[in-house]
């Protein structure tokens, strides 16, 4: 870790990676910045973890470059890199105890026995498993695994740490607990998190930058609430959850909007820049579920869809309102429910939902 | 099974009657029974007889039931029989590790570096040996070794040998090895198989190297499969007789030419079943220290 | 990336030499039985089936062959029975001793076979068995019907246990269960471990060296030999033994493979 250390911290450029016919990653490219917390994500079989496994050397890019400050370290041995892992399955050495377990990388590193005896008991305090350093990690529950796990990770004091799906093993409760604390953790550490995770709400709730990953491509890149906001396409609009995407035909508006006509009604949302959406096209229009409104009765203003009650859901204090047009399409509407109190939403009543013309955009079908 | 079929036809809501209890005891016993006796009587009693047989004595070369300590005092008192079991114990001992040795590298190969169907036809083809006559493939090994044979003369062009180990104590540790090498190569290979892949990953990712590795993570890891196969190398070779026989020209004999000559030639059973209980007894003890070693002293207390 | 080739290749070769230790003593014993040669040396004497002409007009080695088929039939027989019976037991029943149980069934093969070898001999002196090929079946029994019970014990992990009182509860008895469902299912099993047992008693030669007496098998016939002067015709014997065996467990092996085969269809 010498030299200069200007631009990003890890460029990620045009990599592939492919096993004999199957392609894992496709093409990807993308920068790590310093200290940010970047969470890839994607469906299952996206190249999410082949990525990672690049990134710590587990895996050779069949094509492309993976430069550390500008330095190319394709061929670099997993063991010569600073990018310690925190394994799904935590990948603990079960003949091992746990102190033992969080020494590992120290001892690697030819440090003295005490002093990291000493480094170890450090992260394990720090971690809360102070208190199992001689025990054997199958006595430990699952969530104590993933803090060995952890504190073996962070004892090398990397100044990149990688995490592969952390959180999937572990009961719903305790999750979310370590979701924080990660989150508290990379706060106060100030290092690079890079985190692989299948869940858009665990990503969108811990990391600065989101990658979303299908089919060995990058779909979109940006910050959760960007992307949340604007999806890049089809694919990132469905997978991020919440978004209603109606189907239709283009047709001329004014200036600087169009009109989509479709099985869901019409409406009308901004002309976007792109030459593929324009009259005649066919487009699919996104609105956020949490955008749209319902009502008893039209108020001749934004966009509004006449459509019957299908069902509700509440959680907490919220409820979704699954609608359905007369044309057969279904829309879902997120709302609070002191916004509803007053709205009679029983199944197969006449409701209208109703949003503004600036909420929804336009996507390629 | 007449009455088998009375109980098939009883209505299906019947509470369980004695009959039907009687039909499952009947059948557990069919089962159960069978291999119990035969094992009881064709393995325990013969083996319980041998023991029997060492309190016994040989009167006018007949076998008489006694209860004398006479065999038992004369071999642990022979200077033929002490040389024997060291030199036995010895040599079984140096096997086992030499066989580790020599097959750990060719474990770590098919386990790692193979395809997984290269893999699968070499673990095939490590079981055709001990489906092929051991006696046999010893006479070959005799074969090429012998003072005319293959080796010696493919070394002669180079000017080296002509090498003797026929008739020598290495010749019977290169008839162990015959006998014990595949064995050792497919146990450790399967051990090593086992070693969970993220585990050596994961060391790779901590900054432990490749030789490392395979002394920090994978030994350990594999290390029960490890002393098992070691372990059955031992007992392979203490008990074996045609490769000292053969390869090692019974010079000096081992336990095994022991009894078969006590047996086969000087006729003294109680003799050869003192021998018998002592290679058993000995056996035990080291199965029952190498499992120790593979399961007790783990990382962390417990 | 020099030193990791060389790595690899240091050990492909290293693995090839150990591979080459175990195999060399049999592909030499093929090999040189067709050798007209007496002594077996290189170069060879030329193609001659001259040793399998000897073999086969020799009585006591006709004798041995027939009295080892006679010997492997019986023992596949009986071992596969208990084999069975001892995996159904150990798949089925909880109960104390469990473990005492299944430890005597599967315990022979740890005990070598030169001590396996006196405790029969001794034994069946007593009972009038030794000297007979009964006696050498029943002791072969008892060394082959572990590897029947672990071979037969493999497929039974893969029968549902619930399978069973599904046919209860559809009427069918124990018995009907056993041969109408446990049974059909194990039947790969079954013949493999048929084979498999053959196999382990026709190359077994110490208890029956003890054991055998005049009735001589034919690995007994081999070390009968191999005590005397350097012959090329145990070679011709010894092809003949590995391509018996090797068709047995070549066959076993067939058998295994279609139940994984058929395994991986279904899934």
């Amino acid at each position: 870790m010498t030299g200069t250390k200007a631009g990003p911290m890890l460029e990620i450029d045009r990599v592939a990676k492919r096993y004999g016919d199957t392609v894992a990653v496709a093409e990807v490219s993308f920068n790590i910045e310093k200290g940010e917390f970047i969470a890839l994500m994607g469906p299952s079989g996206c190249g999410k973890t082949t990525t990672l496994r690049m990134i710590a050397g587990l895996d050779t890019p069949s094509e492309g470059e993976l430069r550390l400050w500008g330095r190319r370290i394709n061929e670099d041995a997993p063991w010569e890199r600073d990018a310690p892992l925190v394994w799904q399955n935590y990948a603990l050495f079960p003949f091992l105890s746990v102190v033992k377990n969080v020494e590992f990388g120290l001892k690697q590193r030819g440090l003295p026995a005490a002093e990291r005896r000493k480094k170890a008991m450090e992260w394990m305090e720090r971690l809360g498993i102070a208190g199992f350093a001689e025990r054997s990690v199958d006595q430990l529950s699952g969530g104590q695994r993933q803090r060995v796990a952890l504190a073996r990770a962070l004892a090398l004091e990397p100044d990149m740490l990688l995490l592969d799906e952390p959180l999937s093993a572990l009961d719903p409760h305790l999750r979310v607990r370590m979701q924080s604390e990660l989150v508290r953790l990379h706060r106060e550490l100030g290092i690079t998190f890079v985190c692989v995770t299948h869940s858009h709400s665990e990503a969108f709730a811990m990391a600065d930058r989101v990658v979303i990953m299908s089919e060995g491509r990058v779909q979109q890149i940006g910050a959760p609430r960007a992307i949340y906001r604007r999806a890049a396409n089809r694919f990132v609009a469905e997978f991020v959850g919440g978004n209603n995407l109606f189907a239709g035909k283009a047709s001329r508006a004014s200036s600087g909007s169009l009109r989509i006509d479709g099985p869901f009604g019409s409406a009308l949302a901004p002309l976007p820049p792109d030459p593929a959406i324009g009259e005649g096209a066919s487009v699919t229009l996104v609105v956020a579920a949490d955008r749209i409104d319902i009502a008893a009765t039209r108020t001749g203003t934004g966009n509004e869809i006449e459509a019957r009650v299908v069902t509700m859901e509440v959680v907490g204090s919220s409820a979704t309102v699954f609608l359905e047009t007369a044309g057969g399409a279904e829309l879902s509407v997120q709302r609070s429910l002191h916004q509803i109190e007053d709205t009679p939403l029983n199944p197969g009543q006449a409701v209208i939902a109703r949003w503004s013309q600036d909420e929804g955009y336009f996507l390629p079908a | 099974m007449p009455d088998a079929r009375s109980t098939q036809t009883r209505p299906l809501a019947a509470p369980v009657t004695s009959s039907a209890r009687a039909t499952r005891w009947r059948f557990a016993a069919f089962w159960g029974l069978p291999p119990l006796l035969w094992q009881f009587a064709f393995f325990v009693v013969p083996l319980g007889f041998l023991v029997a047989m060492t309190f016994w004595s040989v009167k006018s070369f007949r076998l008489t039931p006694d209860a004398t300590l006479a065999n038992w005092t004369f071999i642990l008192n022979a200077g033929f029989f002490r040389n024997a079991y060291v030199y036995t114990f010895w040599l079984a001992g140096l096997t086992a590790l030499l066989a580790s040795v020599i097959a750990f590298p060719a474990a770590y190969t098919l386990a790692f570096r193979l395809k997984p169907a290269t893999r699968r036809f070499l673990v095939f083809m490590l079981v055709v040996p001990f489906f092929t006559s051991y006696p046999v493939r010893i006479y070959s090994t005799q074969i090429f070794f012998s003072p005319q044979g293959i080796i010696n003369a493919a070394l002669h062009p180079f000017g080296l040998g002509p090498i003797s180990v026929l008739n020598t104590p290495a010749g019977t540790v290169i008839g162990y090895l015959v006998l014990t090498l595949p064995l050792v190569v497919l146990l450790q290979t399967f051990a090593l198989a086992n070693v969970p892949r993220t585990l050596i990953e994961a060391a790779h990712n901590l900054g432990c190297g490749r030789l490392r590795t395979i002394l920090t993570v994978i030994v350990p890891s594999a290390r029960v499969g490890l002393i098992v196969a070691a372990t059955f190398a031992f007992v392979l070779a203490f008990g074996d007789y045609v490769a000292p026989l053969y390869l090692g020209g019974s010079k000096p004999p081992t336990l095994s030419i022991l009894i078969a000559d006590q047996v086969k030639s000087g006729n003294h059973w109680p003799r050869a079943s003192v021998v018998a209980v002592i290679m058993i007894a000995t056996l035990i003890a080291v199965m029952t220290a190498m499992l120790a070693l593979a399961y007790g002293r783990k990382g962390g207390k417990r | 990336m020099n030193a990791g080739l060389l790595r690899r290749g240091a050990l492909l070769i290293w693995t090839a030499l150990v591979f080459a230790f175990i195999f060399a003593p049999i592909v030499s014993t093929i090999v040189f039985s067709f050798n007209a040669d007496r002594f077996p040396s290189l170069p060879w004497g030329g193609f001659s089936l001259q040793w399998y002409e000897a073999i086969f007009a020799d009585a006591s080695v006709q004798r041995g062959l027939i009295n080892s088929l006679i010997v492997a039939g019986a023992t596949s027989v009986l071992a596969t029975f208990l084999g069975f019976a001892a995996a159904y037991v150990d798949y089925r029943y909880r109960f104390f001793g469990k473990m005492a149980y299944t430890a005597l069934v599967a315990m022979p093969p740890t005990v070598p076979v030169v001590i396996l070898g006196v405790a029969m001999l001794t034994f069946e002196g007593r009972v009038g068995l030794s000297g007979t090929l009964t006696g050498v079946t029943v002791g072969h029994v008892v060394l082959a019907a572990p590897f029947a019970m672990a071979l037969i014990r493999m497929r039974l992990a893969d029968l549902d246990p619930g399978i069973e009182r599904a046919a209860w509860n559809l009427g069918a008895t124990p018995w009907a269960t056993m041969t109408g469902v446990v049974m059909p299912f194990c039947l790969p099993a079954i013949l493999a471990s048929v084979f498999l047992t053959a196999a382990v008693s026709f190359d077994e030669f110490m208890i029956a060296w003890f054991v055998s007496g005049v009735n001589e098998t034919l690995p007994v016939r081999v070390l009968a030999m191999l005590q005397g002067q350097v012959s090329p015709r145990i070679n011709a014997i010894g092809a003949i033994v590995f391509i018996v065996s090797m068709t047995l467990v070549v066959v076993a092996q067939i058998l295994i493979g279609r139940r994984l085969g058929r395994r991986s269809k279904e899934a």
